[in-house]
């Protein structure tokens, strides 16, 4: 009964030892870079098969998007906003920023789903380099937080009639920006997840870190109308550079200082976020 | 049995695929492996047996190139795990405990995945998978995910998955744990063609019957040690001897029976209680040596049983006289 389940008993002997054929041509090992390319692709393939992924990931921003820009749009009349801007354009950069944001904490959930799955320590005893399965966590989260952060600008274009004064160009340029700080603030999350190793202490770090973060900063509200305290948070706040560097290439405002900030302050976190993850990634399981 | 003589130049000579020379390896205080030797030569199945905690694991995971020993020296394939990780890993297949795959793709683009990762075109990638799907009887399976798997299918996938690059060597931990029978004599059967085919095997396992059935030899550990190693028939011969039980006909007079048996140079114990006699054998043509004695003097056996100790009562005997971990 139980040799009629597999396709060996009775018919020729298995033969996977075999060095015939295709063997020979592989099994060495690829290189790095299809490595990668391989990896990020097996990572892509779950937004195809499972879009609930996508759309649950949507449905923050979309909210936050449609909420914040109605509940807050007596918000343009505060002594400290600026002038000739409607509160949509004032906050529609920091939502790709929170955007971002939320984007960055996924890499290093699903570097954490791999540890879980055991796909990490399928990956250990194989030739492929230790490297290669963060950074393609790294790239297809960035995939989809471009699909997120696209659907959210064609969303407040369309139905909100988002128009930022530096025109099409500059809107681009403020979304990569925001790419930018989704990939290198992902590491950081990624960093956290190879020592952590665990979801729920990942989720928790994603939420304390980021809610504050947010919030304490120039995102919703100018930093001149918070509450003293709370204004010199925000100031000494990594994200309001972020924030302060989007908003002034959507407005078409001088602000090349907050992106100079902004970018290296991203590139650092990146590059120990990045170093730490190695480290983190190569103790034993 | 014999001590362990390292070969100068493994990876041309061959034959040894699995070498660990004194290998140990510490956690803080705690020793997990305490000069462990263990060899095999190639198209073998070495077992490692052992409770939870005896090294085992920790073993599978230092010949995998997955933990650097703490001293000693452990070569795969003729490649010395340390110096040589990446050559070593090219020539090893691992099947953990758990299956290892990615729940989110389907049995097939698991497979294929590995086999891009292991170099192949997509086109041989996707020849493999579908070689190892029908191979393992998984082709109908083959386009549903893990998670839809029974534990069986999903241990038959993780075990395809570790053959995809061709291993040389294949280390299975426990690849039986948790699968009710009938999956096990499937995998066993599996296994049994892999070495057929040349393919060196260690396994780990808590199950004498399964050593007993798949290994070429037994290396038993305790607390990290090893506290004996051999065949499995050697195994028993340290601990018991086989018996062979015979029930008399009930019209014959056991005492002559015993005379018989000890003529023939054997010694009879009678078992009043049941009736029995029960001989001890060196070798399985004293059980000849028996039924022909009784024979001589007419005795029919009205029931004859053969008892050979099995791997539990070695385990047992040399687990206890081992030191257990406090």
């Amino acid at each position: 009964m139980t040799t009629q389940l597999i396709g060996t008993s009775d018919s020729a002997p298995p033969t996977p030892g075999s060095t015939k054929g295709s063997a020979a041509a592989w099994g060495g090992g690829s290189s790095m870079f299809t490595q990668i390319r391989v990896l990020t692709g097996r990572s892509l393939r779950a937004l195809v098969t499972d879009p609930g992924v996508i759309l649950f990931g949507l449905f923050q921003p979309v909210i936050i998007l449609f909420i914040l820009t109605q509940v807050f749009s007596g918000m343009g009349k505060s002594a400290h906003f600026p002038q000739g801007i409607s509160y949509l354009d004032f906050v529609m950069p920091a939502i790709l920023v929170d955007n971002a944001v939320q984007s960055a904490t996924q890499s290093g959930i699903g570097v954490v789903e791999d540890l879980k799955n055991g796909m990490v320590a399928r990956l250990r005893c194989l030739p492929v380099h230790p490297s290669s399965l963060l950074i393609a966590r790294s790239l297809a989260n960035l995939v989809r937080a471009t699909i997120q952060i696209a659907v959210v600008i064609v969303l407040a274009v369309t139905v909100l009639g988002y128009s930022p004064q530096g025109g099409p160009e500059k809107l681009l340029a403020s979304a990569g920006l925001a790419l930018f700080i989704t990939w290198t603030l992902g590491w950081a999350f990624i960093a956290a997840a190879t020592w952590l190793r665990r979801a729920e202490p990942m989720q928790n770090l994603a939420v304390i870190a980021i809610l504050p973060l947010m919030f304490a900063s120039s995102a919703y509200v100018p930093v001149d109308d918070l509450p003293s305290w709370l204004s010199a948070v925000a100031q000494a706040n990594p994200l309001t550079y972020a924030i302060d560097a989007t908003r002034a290439l959507a407005l078409d405002t001088p602000g090349t200082g907050s992106a100079l900030i902004a970018v290296l302050i991203s590139s650092v976190i990146a590059v120990v976020g990045g170093v730490l993850a190695v480290i983190g990634f190569r103790r034993p399981l | 049995m014999s001590g362990l003589a390292l070969p100068t130049a493994a990876r041309t000579t061959g034959d040894i695929m699995i070498e660990a020379a004194d290998v140990s390896k510490t956690f803080g205080s705690l020793r997990a492996l305490d000069s462990v030797s263990v060899s095999a030569r190639r198209g073998t199945v070495l077992a490692l047996l052992g409770h939870n905690g005896a090294g085992k694991t920790t073993l599978v995971n230092v010949l995998t190139a997955a933990l650097p020993p703490t001293s000693g020296r452990a070569a795969v394939a003729g490649f010395d795990v340390v110096r040589e990780p990446r050559e070593v890993r090219k020539r090893v297949g691992l099947t953990g405990q758990f299956a290892s795959v990615d729940p989110q793709l389907t049995g097939r683009e698991n497979l294929v995945l590995l086999a891009r990762l292991l170099g192949a075109d997509p086109r041989s990638a996707r020849a493999r998978a579908d070689e190892l799907l029908e191979l393992f009887g998984l082709q109908k399976f083959a386009a549903r995910r893990p998670g839809t798997y029974s534990g069986g299918l999903r241990r038959r996938l993780d075990l395809a998955a570790s053959l995809v690059g061709h291993p040389n060597v294949i280390f299975l931990d426990e690849p039986t744990t948790g699968l009710d029978p009938s999956s096990r004599l499937n995998l066993w059967e599996i296994v049994e063609g892999l070495v057929a085919e040349g393919t060196t095997v260690l396994l780990t396992t808590q199950y004498l019957d399964e050593a007993d059935r798949l290994a070429d030899s037994i290396t038993v550990l305790s607390a990290g040690a090893v506290i004996a190693s051999g065949t499995s028939d050697e195994l028993k011969a340290t601990v018991g001897r086989r018996t062979v039980t015979v029930t008399p006909d009930a019209a014959a007079d056991p005492a002559v029976a015993c005379d018989a048996v000890r003529r023939a140079g054997l010694e009879p114990v009678m078992d009043h209680e049941n009736g029995t006699i029960v001989i001890v054998i060196e070798a399985s043509k004293d059980v000849a040596v028996v039924i022909r004695a009784l024979d001589q003097v007419g005795i029919e056996a009205a029931e004859l049983s053969f008892g050979e100790p099995t791997l539990d009562d070695v385990y047992l005997t040399l687990a206890n006289q081992a030191p257990r971990p406090s």
